[in-house]
């Protein structure tokens, strides 16, 4: 019987000289940062071949253009983190802004003509946010349903309910501070860059040194042995629900405040970007792993693709199908860089 | 050799196929010689019986590879009356019992009609009387020229089923094709663990002068019960819930520790405060710990509260010192505290998962079948952590289907059968009782 003698933690120190650097590529790959060079190759290249690319007016215009997507993908993260998915997000991005955006215009501009302050649409577009999220935990974890088919149903069902609410228009102008989020500048900085870069700071620590994210991280890892650790799992997964659906209401306003006015195509098709910002920043479909850090490099890569692509004056259909072919090799090398790195298979 | 993970080098001869070990998986092109069955049954929960059965078997196939319903269904009735089991074989798999289950996978195998058997632990979720049913079967066709090759942990089994012995540690043969007549139990053990051993021995640390830690009142497992059960744990005791598979002693277990709901009756503390109780579950791969996390982070859900500041975020320096003193109780042998958990042997998993339950300073421990699937210096080692754990006041619930264990561990044994306790035995027991009590003689 090899027993090892039991000393300095019951650490195994023969290793570790040979391994640092290993370990070092571990950590680099496990926190996130597997995109990063590639994303600094992608700016040097654009600085390169397109002179207007790294100038700092575009660059922030790249950031402004991604925050919408970045909170959204944040809020998906949420649930992907605990191996669910919640599709209604796209609904929400459009739905929370426009049902706000209707109770502060007034009726002859397609209002429902109660004219609430433009300050209360905020808490109207987040509460609504929230309620659809905490609707969505209910359907997963009281009635059970696979959060796939609730969450679809969810988001035709607030597409036409957007319609509804705006008769099928748009509805232009809901008031100043309410679009403030979405269009004011702070320090020469678009507000909408500071809430995105606030957001993923707050949720990063929160994912990486708060006992909630150590629960998020367990229960996609595996669920039944966080709830025999005694995690309380089903306000966990309730809880994430109703995060995403706050973050993705947070990004809708951002949107109708970017454009002065919440459309009714609004958000539509941002859910299949999120999953793929996801993705390519190293977040495990089957739940469990996946960090802030990475799903930033994830939505700044689409931006900075899609902006380059544009800046080159490739046509529209040319941008649609290279971000496809970029999502496919990006988590082709998320996945083997993650397997190298640990050993173990994910699904992505 | 059953071809289910390649070998490194060398060659197989299996009557007149030979495979050449190249890395790659050749399960499929010896499916004709050999049977596998492995230690956790690989059924189709989605399947019927019959269809788990006979799947892919030539004899219910047509032309084309079109399967004959009718005749699966009479083969597999046929199947079944052989081993007399009371089964519709147009029920699910996946809705039988453990020990159903692994029977099945058996008779699977051994219907195949094949010349070698590889049989991987059988026994680890049969009750006594399914575990005589197998020897009885392996002997019927052992007369008919049947090959065996008998995996197990347990000794006893050996010698009722062996005629040779090959004894492997630490992927090396240590003994090869030992005839079974000149060997004891206690050789045997040696020579699989290298050194000589001591079976150690139980201590009894229980406190009587004291309320107890938990009460159960009035409990009713589930609609089926019909008596009510009360029990009690004092600190100090370590109690052993036994019985067979499906008795409800699993699922009493988990009542006490707060992870089931019973249909009637209330579990209670006798001091006011409700003790904290750390579960070590029954499987640890399904819910023992979480393989892609560290051994860091695997122990620290188990106590994130106490871990953490008033906010809610985890204090690095408290929770590296309460896991480092964690694992050094248990023992737990990683090359780092973040090497994943699914990259460690069986029995340091365990060993977390025991760390684990142990983070929030539990004072009873709920203990279901602690060392299943955990190599034999493991099993020690955690033996004397539950006798550590019980002289320093805390109470000890094991379930356990193992003699050996519950003999060496427990200061009283609760029998649980069909949702109620049906005997109890307390202090001083030999081995002798243990065995007839648990097979309901007494």
């Amino acid at each position: 019987m090899s027993v090892k003698t039991m000393s300095d933690a019951t650490l195994d120190k023969r290793n570790a000289g040979q391994s640092r650097f290993s370990a070092l590529g571990s950590a680099f790959i496990a926190d996130g940062f597997t995109m990063y060079p590639v994303l600094l190759v992608l700016v040097i290249v654009g600085a390169i071949v397109a002179p207007r690319f790294a100038t700092t007016a575009n660059l922030v215009n790249i950031l402004e253009q991604v925050s919408v997507l970045g909170l959204t993908t944040i809020g998906l993260t949420f649930v992907v983190l605990i191996g669910r998915l919640d599709l209604s997000l796209e609904g929400i991005v459009g739905f929370a802004p426009m049902f706000a955006a209707v109770t502060l215009v007034p009726a002859a501009a397609g209002g429902l003509g109660i004219e609430l302050p433009a300050w209360a649409g905020l808490i109207v577009a987040l509460g609504t946010a929230g309620l659809i999220g905490y609707f969505n935990g209910f359907m997963v974890v009281r009635v059970g349903l696979n959060p796939f088919i609730s969450t679809l149903g969810l988001l035709v069902l607030l597409r036409g309910g957007v319609l509804i609410l705006s008769n099928g228009r748009s509805i232009y102008s809901p008031g100043k501070a309410f679009t403030y989020l979405g269009s004011e500048n702070l320090l020469g900085i678009p507000v909408s860059v500071l809430v995105f870069v606030v957001v993923a700071t707050v949720v990063g620590l929160i994912l990486r040194y708060h006992r909630y994210g150590r629960a998020l991280y367990a229960i996609g890892g595996n669920e039944e042995a966080a709830r025999a650790a005694g995690i309380n799992v089903d306000r966990m997964i309730w809880s994430a629900f109703v995060f995403a659906a706050l973050l993705a209401g947070l990004a809708g306003v951002l949107m109708t405040g970017r454009l002065d006015s919440a459309v009714t195509t609004q958000g539509q098709g941002i859910i299949f970007s999120a999953f793929a910002a996801a993705v390519i920043g190293g977040v495990s479909l089957g739940g469990g792993r996946g960090t802030i850090v990475g799903v930033v490099s994830g939505v700044l890569l689409i931006g900075v693709i899609n902006n380059l692509l544009t800046l080159a004056q490739v046509s529209s259909f040319y941008v649609q199908a290279s971000t496809g072919a970029v999502i496919i090799i990006a988590a082709v090398l998320t996945t083997i860089a993650s397997r190298r790195s640990s050993g173990v298979r994910t699904r992505t | 050799m059953s071809g289910f993970t390649p070998a490194d080098t060398g060659t197989i001869r299996i009557a007149d196929t030979e495979v050449e070990a190249n890395g790659h998986n050749y399960a499929a092109s010896i499916r004709n010689d050999i049977a596998h069955v492995q230690q956790t049954p690989q059924l189709f929960n989605l399947l019927t019986v019959a269809e788990n059965l006979l799947i892919e078997n030539p004899s219910v196939q047509r032309k084309f590879g079109v399967v004959s319903r009718g005749r699966m269904l009479a083969q597999a009735t046929e199947l079944l009356g052989k081993w007399n089991m009371d089964i519709q074989p147009n029920s699910l798999a996946g809705e039988l019992g453990a020990g159903t289950r692994q029977l099945l996978e058996i008779m699977k195998a051994l219907s195949r009609g094949v010349p070698v058997m590889i049989l991987d632990e059988p026994t680890a979720a049969l009750s006594n009387a399914e575990r005589r049913m197998l020897f009885d079967q392996v002997k019927v066709l052992k007369a008919a020229g049947v090959s065996f090759i008998y995996i197990s942990h347990h000794l006893d089994e050996i010698f009722e089923v062996a005629d040779t012995v090959t004894i492997l540690r630490d992927g090396q043969v240590v003994k090869a094709r030992e005839p079974v007549s000149g060997l004891d139990v206690e050789t045997i053990a040696d020579l699989m663990m290298g050194k000589k051993t001591v079976r150690s021995a139980r201590e009894d640390h229980t406190n009587h002068q004291v309320p107890a830690l938990l009460q159960a009142k009035g409990i009713r497992i589930d609609q089926f019960s019909e008596d009510d059960i009360d029990f009690q744990i004092y600190p100090g005791e370590i109690v052993a819930l036994a019985g067979p598979v499906g008795g409800g002693k699993e699922a009493l277990a988990m009542i006490l520790a707060g992870q089931q709901k019973p249909e009637g009756g209330e579990v209670v503390s006798p001091r006011g405060a409700f003790p904290t109780i750390g579960l070590v579950p029954t499987d640890r791969h399904a819910s023992g710990y979480v393989g892609i996390l560290g051994v860091r982070e695997n122990v620290a859900i188990g106590g994130l509260g106490m871990l953490s500041d008033t906010f809610g975020f985890i204090r690095k320096r408290r929770e590296a010192n309460h896991v480092g003193r964690l694992v050094r109780q248990t023992n737990v042998i990683a090359s780092s505290l973040e090497q994943p958990v699914s990259q460690l042997s069986g029995g340091n998993q365990q060993k977390v998962v025991f760390a684990r339950a142990l983070c929030r300073n539990p004072e009873v421990i709920v203990a279901l079948s602690p060392t299943r699937g955990v190599d034999v210096g493991a099993k020690e080692q955690l033996y004397a952590l539950l006798r550590d754990l019980a002289s320093k006041g805390l109470g000890v619930i094991v379930v356990s289907d193992e003699e050996d264990e519950i003999e060496q561990l427990a200061n009283r044994v609760v029998i649980v059968f069909e949702g109620r306790i049906v005997d109890e035995l307390v202090g001083k027991y030999t081995m002798t009782d243990l065995i007839l009590h648990m097979e309901g003689v007494v």
